[in-house]
Parts: structure tokens; C-alpha cells; sequence
């Protein structure tokens, strides 16, 4: 019998071993194989235009070198903090403030929560060119209204100091939704007693949000700010049609900064290097997030 | 005796203040509602009028398909179908690697388990473009720049992990007690899950192929960098009227509705899930 269960837990091993195999084998094929080529790449000065600069390995630092000790790479990993500091903290609040006004159960909330899920839908080039529409003088109703009023301010995106928080009011718009459904969530598991507790204790709205259901929540915040951090490193469509970067480089966020340095300028070396070091920031905020995924109580 | 209608009125006035509390919250979040909608309707508006009239901030125009009509007869159809069969066909091989792997990781203890799922977060993570600087570069020895098979395999990289993720979760949360009894009676794995767990996670699948779909759907920098012109997806059609033809606001504004139109049709459909929270990060259990 003991033998027996043995054969059969082999033999069912052996089955279930079979159905991951070959997703593995993919998923090794499309993102670990390509990890390690890019690796490689930023070791090499990889460029078109000198033939055989895949395989020179003689200065397998050089573009690290560069990318710390001259100045372009921290100017935009300083835009980067710039922009996520912006987008994400008023993601959260606004994420927050939404759930909450959302958060009672009726047939018209529930059709209400779905229509804020658009903007998180919506294809991100969609996105762009709403705000682009938005932004650009001649056609936004926004610059229509206003010019009714006789006023006419200069265009956001073409300004050196209000480019970076309009698209950061953009990736905003279209981001909030995420934060307010993992913070709807967290709120729906909520029990009851503790706010019932609090009401009879004659507890005001602002301590019920703060004693009450803030603490509850936190979990679930937190892995929803860490989510959108690491998303908001890679915003592409949004600084591609609004900006392209400008003006100058004033909106060129590391990613944006190694898009152009690899695909405009042709310094694949160098972009894979960058690449490398924004892959090495993301997997350890990946491992902040799992540590702490592990600890939130809906994860259980 | 003299307190008791007191009482019952205290308990009218608090009755009406929650409710009025309530018509309030329900007031103030559909007014939220249409400005936050407010920008894609204008976007929808635009691309009814007529173009002379779209520069005019009124909403007095006549509507007209003009700008749809315009689409038709240029190279906006074909990028369409295109950005279908790379979409629907990552979706598909996403789907039949993804979902066995998803039941094995469900209804198995492997060693390595954690350590899949962190591989599968981290590539969830990863910025794209450190993706695209190797598949350029073997894509442009393989043949495979500017070719539907290409970017199906390119969206394997996010969508195989979405499907691994997410099955994985509705497996779990499948009762083992029926493929259990199954196995005892002497059914192998695969036949155990092909007549009992599929068919109870099928909704499972379908949500999850859904989202497979959007997210292919929605994609522009691979497909920015990776296609020409056989290939070019709808979203980066789109930026070429910005680029070359001028600035066609009226064929861009349509472009973009007829773009977002399918990813709002299979939201409504996911919407249950998607609301519950468990498949907003696309990865969250």
C-alpha cells in the first residue's frame, strides 16, 4: 500500500511536471534568455555603426562608467523620482478619496465603480492623445473656456516648467482608478464591528477615515503604491505624444532616456546598461513588494 | 411615556440625514464620474465633426462619419487587423502554455514554487524596454521585424506570466475534493483536469484571456519598435497621422475611438473581477 501511494505520487509528479515544463521553457525563452543577452549587450559598445562592437568585451564597464560619472543618467533618474513622487503620491490620495466616497453598496455605486475603470483601460496611446487634445491650445475645449473668459495661458506641455507635472497630472487621470479598486477592496473585507464601535463611541468622519479604516487598509495601500511606483518607471505613450522628452530635456525620465540613447541615437551598449541598472531597481522593488505581499491579510 | 416620540423622532431625523448623506455621496460621485469621462466623450465628439468644424469649441456642429470614411480608405484597416491577430494570437498560446502550467502550480508543491512566482513578478515588472534591446537584435537576424509571429511572441513575455498569475488563483480557489476523488478512482492529471477543473474555471479562462487580449490590444512600444509597415499595430497607425500627414485631429480623434471601442466592449464583460480587486494588478492573488 505505502509502496503503492509512492508509485502514484511519483507518477503524479512526474504528470504535473509535464504541464509546467513547457511554460517554463517559454517563459525562459522570452525573458530570462533575453535578461541575460541584455546583460551582455551592456558590456559590449554596441552600435551599428562600427561593425564587430557586439563582440569587443575590452571595456566591459564603459557604459556603466558613463551612466554613473556623467551626469545625463542622474539627471533623468532625478526626473524619474520627480515624476513617481508626483503621480503616485496624488494617485494614492486621490485613489483613497474616491473608494471612500465609493464605498456603500447600491446598484448605482456598483455601475459607478465600473465607469471609473476606464482611464485604467483605455489603450495607453488613447490616452495620450486625449491629453495631447487637452494640452494643445487650437483644439482643447479646456483653452476654449478659458479663452471665454478672456484668459490665454501658454501651452503646459511646450513649457520647460509645467511640462513634467502635466503629464504627471495626466498619468494621474489615468492611473487613480488602480489605487481606488485595491483600496475598494480592502475596504469591502472590512468588518463591521469596529466601525460600529467607533460610531457609538461619537468617533467624527475624519477619525473614522484615520483610527479606524486607514489602519485597515495599509496593507493593501501599500502594495498598491508599490505597484504604481514600479509602473510609473515605465510610462512611454503619455511622454512620447505629449512631450517626445522636452522641451530640451526636461522631461526625459530614464526610460524615455534609454529609449532615445538606443533607438535615436543607436547607443544600444549604453541603453542595454541603463536597461540593465532600471531592471536591477525594479527587482528590488519587486522583492519590497513580495515581502510585504506576504504580510498583507487579503494575500493570505 | 414623554420620551418615546422624542425618541421616534431622533430616530426619523438620523434616518433622513443618512439619507440625505446617501443622495449626496451618490451625487457627488456622478458628478465626479462624467469629469473624469469628460475627456474621452470630447474625444468621441470630435471625431463626429466635420473638419472644419473641429477646431470650434462648441458643441453645435452636424455630425458626420467623414472622418471614420477617411480611415477606411487609407492603411488604417489593415493595421487593425493586424493589432487583432497578434492580440488574439498571443492570447490563444498564451492560454494553452499558461493555463496546465497555472493547474501544476495550483495543485502541486514544486521546490522551486516561490521562486516561480518571483521570476513571474519580476518579469510582470520589468521596464519594457529592456526587453526590446535584445528582441531587436535577434529579431533582425531571425527575419522577424515587422511580422505578426514576431510580436506574438514578443507578447508572450507579459501575457504568459498574466495567465500563470492569475490561473493560478482560480485554481486555488477550486475545491481539490472532486479531481481528488477522481484520482483515486484512478484518473490520470491531465483527464482530471480537462473533464472537471476546466470546465469550473472556465470563466476563469475566459476573464483571463480577456485581459491577454487588452493587454496585447493596448501595447504601442513594442510594436513601436519592432514593426514598419507590413505590421504596424493600430496605436502606432495613430501616431503616424500626427507625424506625417499633418495634424489630422478628426481621423486621429476617430482612430482613437475605434481603438479604445474593443478594450471597453471586454471590460464591461471583466468588470466583476476587476471591481473585486483580485485581477487589478493582473497578478495580485
Amino acid at each position: 500500500m505505502a509502496a503503492g501511494s509512492t508509485a502514484w505520487s511519483i507518477e503524479q509528479r512526474r504528470a504535473f511536471t509535464i504541464g509546467l515544463v513547457p511554460a517554463l521553457a517559454v517563459l525562459t525563452a522570452v525573458t530570462l534568455g533575453p535578461a541575460i543577452y541584455l546583460v551582455v549587450i551592456s558590456l559590449t559598445p554596441l552600435t551599428p555603426i562600427h561593425p564587430g562592437s557586439g563582440l569587443d568585451f575590452s571595456t566591459p564597464f564603459a557604459n556603466y562608467r558613463q551612466a554613473l560619472f556623467e551626469g545625463s543618467f542622474d539627471h533623468s533618474v532625478w526626473l524619474q523620482c520627480e515624476l513617481s513622487t508626483i503621480t503616485v503620491g496624488l494617485q494614492t490620495l486621490l485613489g483613497v478619496a474616491v473608494a471612500l466616497l465609493l464605498n456603500s453598496e447600491s446598484r448605482f455605486m456598483d455601475a459607478v465603480r465600473t465607469g471609473f475603470l476606464v482611464p485604467m483601460v483605455l489603450p495607453p496611446i488613447v490616452v495620450a492623445i486625449i491629453w495631447k487634445i487637452l494640452y494643445t491650445p487650437d483644439v482643447s475645449p479646456v483653452y476654449a473656456m478659458l479663452g471665454a473668459f478672456g484668459l490665454r495661458p501658454g501651452a503646459l506641455i511646450t513649457s520647460p516648467v509645467w511640462a513634467l507635472p502635466a503629464i504627471a497630472l495626466a498619468d494621474t487621470w489615468e492611473w487613480f482608478p488602480f489605487t481606488m479598486l485595491m483600496v475598494l477592496a480592502a475596504l469591502r473585507m472590512m468588518p463591521n464591528e469596529p466601525i460600529e464601535a467607533a460610531r457609538i463611541d461619537g468617533a467624527s468622519a475624519w477619525q473614522m477615515f484615520w483610527y479606524v479604516r486607514l489602519p485597515f487598509i495599509r496593507p493593501a495601500l501599500t502594495v498598491a503604491v508599490l505597484f504604481r511606483l514600479i509602473d510609473s518607471i515605465k510610462a512611454f505613450p503619455l511622454i512620447y505624444v505629449l512631450t517626445n522628452g522636452g522641451p530640451g530635456q526636461v522631461t526625459e525620465v530614464t526610460n524615455y532616456y534609454a529609449f532615445i540613447q538606443t533607438f535615436n541615437f543607436a547607443y544600444w551598449g549604453y541603453g542595454a546598461a541603463i536597461a540593465t541598472l532600471m531592471v536591477a531597481g525594479v527587482f528590488a522593488l519587486s522583492l519590497l513588494l513580495a515581502r510585504l505581499g506576504a504580510v498583507a491579510p487579503d494575500d493570505v | 411615556m414623554t420620551c418615546k416620540p422624542a425618541a421616534a423622532s431622533s430616530a426619523g431625523r438620523r434616518a433622513r440625514r443618512r439619507r440625505v448623506k446617501r443622495g449626496l455621496a451618490q451625487g457627488g460621485a456622478a458628478v465626479l464620474l462624467l469629469a473624469v469621462l469628460a475627456p474621452v466623450l470630447w474625444l468621441m465628439l470630435m471625431s463626429f465633426r466635420p473638419s472644419g468644424a473641429t477646431l470650434a469649441a462648441t458643441l453645435a456642429f452636424t455630425p458626420t462619419l467623414a472622418n471614420y470614411r477617411a480611415l477606411a480608405g487609407g492603411g488604417f484597416p489593415a493595421s487593425f487587423a493586424n493589432s487583432l491577430m497578434a492580440s488574439t494570437g498571443s492570447t490563444v498560446l498564451s492560454l494553452l502554455i499558461g493555463v496546465p502550467a497555472a493547474y501544476a502550480l495550483a495543485r502541486h508543491r514544486f521546490r522551486a514554487s516561490g521562486r516561480i512566482a518571483m521570476w513571474i513578478l519580476v518579469t510582470r515588472m520589468a521596464p519594457p524596454v529592456a526587453f526590446t534591446i535584445p528582441f531587436f537584435l535577434v529579431f533582425s537576424d531571425l527575419g522577424l521585424i515587422d511580422t505578426i509571429p514576431g510580436l506574438i511572441v514578443v507578447y508572450l513575455t507579459f501575457n504568459l506570466a498574466l495567465v500563470i498569475w492569475t490561473m493560478r488563483g482560480f485554481f486555488a480557489s477550486i475545491p481539490a475534493a472532486l479531481e481528488e476523488a477522481a484520482w483515486i478512482d484512478g484518473a490520470g492529471v491531465w483527464t482530471t483536469f480537462r473533464r472537471i477543473a476546466l470546465p469550473l474555471a472556465a470563466p476563469g479562462v475566459a476573464a483571463t484571456g480577456i485581459l491577454c487580449f487588452i493587454m496585447s490590444w493596448n501595447d504601442f512600444f513594442f510594436a513601436l519598435i519592432l514593426t514598419r509597415t507590413n505590421a504596424m499595430t493600430a496605436p502606432v497607425a495613430i501616431v503616424n497621422f500626427m507625424q506625417y500627414a499633418g495634424w489630422e485631429w478628426g481621423k486621429i480623434a476617430a482612430a482613437g475611438v475605434l481603438v479604445l471601442l474593443p478594450v471597453l466592449a471586454f471590460t464591461f464583460f471583466v468588470r466583476s473581477y476587476l471591481v473585486s480587486g483580485g485581477m487589478a494588478g493582473g497578478l495580485k492573488e
